[in-house]
């Protein structure tokens, strides 16, 4: 069988000093080229995973591999697209997108070439010149994108990349990640508290609770793309997932509170 | 240390009309606006001249405007002034820039390492603590009696701060952004050269303003004591061993000038185009 992208094996985190949610021990495969997302309310664990993933964070027990190889820091075949899209401010779109080249020590004549393939994937080659401060945060978040891509990553790691967007940018910004993603077949890992913004983009979708955060439920998404937001069938697995979530919260007001949150995307 | 959005001196920060709308004002706003910041001033001349006027004061203790005008004028066309400005000013980039360059890149190089910093830092607080003049005698031992060590004196004045600025602006940082960079493969010195000091430079341009007025403070007094050296500073000494007080009150006007002059033309210009280069205006 083939090697997966990335393998998480028992993976956990308990509560510590910084804002990370506590994860019980979690273990989950992501193939070569699946779109996988972790969804669930805030404390459930999605963001601390997604943190070991990226090496940013280290689990305290368990390990995560990516591409056959233990996960010891950044990088290494996976880029990651944050929430504030976290662009560099002083540098124009371009040289946003150019830098992970620069410190992988690519060639300028490559450089060029792939930064222009990048900007062009995600509609962004009109404001090359320009700087985020210029941008609105749709474009924003499509140069974080590109940023990314560039790294031409075998995995794609998203931190909640459209949470901070009005719905209709979020809705375009969704559909254009389905043909960006189409067209590269990075492996993702997508973290969303949106459920059908998860079961929209995914071939397989964790759903995680919190108090502490583990996986309760794993769907597996068998509608052929391209796909429609407004898909009955995507609505259906929506309808599950929040049945699913409220059977999982025992706390009544904490029920309201996280079924409250994730019903209203 | 304030974050880089801060201005508060001058008080120029709400009074920047874009070139349309004052030419829309009239003259006569413009000459109303004049007066409103000026009034003091002028008040002060009107004073000073009827003073002297009387002629109850001394005039070696307190000349008339005019005579310090009319010096001011003699001492800039006989060019002695001009050359002792040049040295001052020629001195003051030098021992300034030496001490930008030295803060950032000890701030930058060991702000990385909790250790390093944590060793270092209260080190240069307490030598800031110190009046960067009080260091002049030991300069003069190590140096001469002579324009070096008012220039290492000038470049030891803004080092301090510098450093203290640059360390301050370090922990400003992103977090994410930092991240975004490790997560980009930024490495090392890498790092620092193309993530780490542009994310630093708003809060350094406060700095730079900061370190340029310490680096003023720590020239002029070290000039009056090493009088051997071309300088304003030597100037005001001359003038005071003559007891030519038209002389002494000229070159306080100089000095002046020239901090109101770098103030308004460099430092406020250079801060409003990082600003805006940084995106700290305009869009948030």
């Amino acid at each position: 069988m083939e090697q997966p992208a990335l393998r998480v094996i028992d993976a956990c985190k308990t509560y510590d000093r910084s804002d990370h949610a506590a994860l019980l021990p979690t273990s989950f495969e992501v193939a070569r080229g699946e779109f996988v997302s972790l969804v669930g309310p805030s404390g459930c664990g999605k963001s601390t995973l997604l943190g070991m993933i990226a090496g940013l964070l280290t689990p305290d027990e368990g390990s995560i591999e990516a591409l056959g190889k233990p996960v010891t820091g950044p990088g290494d075949g996976r880029a990651i697209v944050f929430q504030d899209a976290a662009l560099f401010p002083w540098l124009t779109v371009f040289h946003n997108v150019e830098y992970g080249l620069r410190a992988h020590k690519v060639p300028k004549a490559e450089r060029r070439e792939r930064v222009e393939n990048a900007l062009r994937l995600v509609h962004l080659d009109h404001v090359a010149d320009k700087h985020p401060y210029e941008l609105s945060g749709g474009m924003r978040q499509r140069a974080s994108i590109a940023r990314a891509l560039v790294m031409e990553p075998e995995i794609l790691l998203m931190d909640e990349p459209f949470s901070a967007l009005d719905a209709q940018t979020r809705t375009i910004l969704s559909d254009e990640l389905q043909r960006i993603w189409l067209e590269t077949r990075p492996a993702v890992v997508f973290v969303t508290h949106n459920l059908i913004e998860a079961a929209f983009l995914s071939d397989t979708v964790h759903l995680l609770s919190s108090g502490p955060g583990r996986i309760v439920k794993t769907y597996p998404i068998d509608i052929p793309r391209p796909r429609d937001e407004a898909d009955p069938a995507l609505l259906e697995i929506r309808h599950d997932m929040l049945e699913r979530l409220r059977a999982e919260v025992d706390d009544a007001a904490e029920r309201r509170a996280q079924v409250a949150e994730v019903s209203a995307l | 240390m304030s974050t880089a959005t801060g201005d508060g001196t001058g008080g120029g920060t709400g009074e920047r009309p874009g070139a349309a709308s004052r030419a829309a004002r009239g003259a006569g706003a413009v000459a109303m606006d004049l007066l409103r910041k000026s009034w003091f001033v002028i008040l002060i001349l009107v004073v000073w001249w009827a003073v002297s006027a009387t002629g109850l004061v001394d005039p070696y203790k307190l000349p008339a405007p005019g005579d310090v005008l009319s010096t001011l004028g003699t001492l800039f066309t006989d060019r002695a002034l001009l050359d002792d400005l040049g040295a001052t000013l020629l001195r003051l980039v030098e021992g300034w820039a030496i001490g930008v360059v030295a803060g950032v890149l000890l701030g930058i190089l060991t702000g990385g390492s909790r250790f390093l910093e944590d060793g270092i830092r209260p080190v240069i607080a307490g030598l800031q603590a110190v009046p960067t003049i009080a260091f002049l005698p030991l300069a003069i031992l190590w140096f001469g009696f002579n324009g070096t060590a008012v220039l290492a004196i000038t470049a030891f004045g803004t080092f301090k701060p510098m450093a203290l600025a640059t360390y301050g602006a370090m922990h400003q940082i992103s977090p994410t952004l930092m991240m975004a960079g490790k997560a980009l493969g930024a490495r090392g010195l890498f790092m620092q050269r193309t993530l780490i000091f542009p994310a630093i430079v708003p809060a350094l341009v406060t700095g730079l303003k900061m370190g340029w007025s310490f680096a003023w403070r720590a020239l002029m007094a070290a000039e009056i004591v090493v009088t051997g050296a071309a300088g304003l500073g030597g100037v005001l000494e001359l003038g005071r061993e003559i007891g030519a007080i038209d002389v002494v009150m000229a070159v306080i006007l100089v000095i002046l000038v020239v901090g109101i002059v770098t103030e308004q033309l460099f430092f406020t210009r250079l801060e409003r185009w990082v600003n805006q280069r940084w995106g700290l205006v305009g869009a948030r």
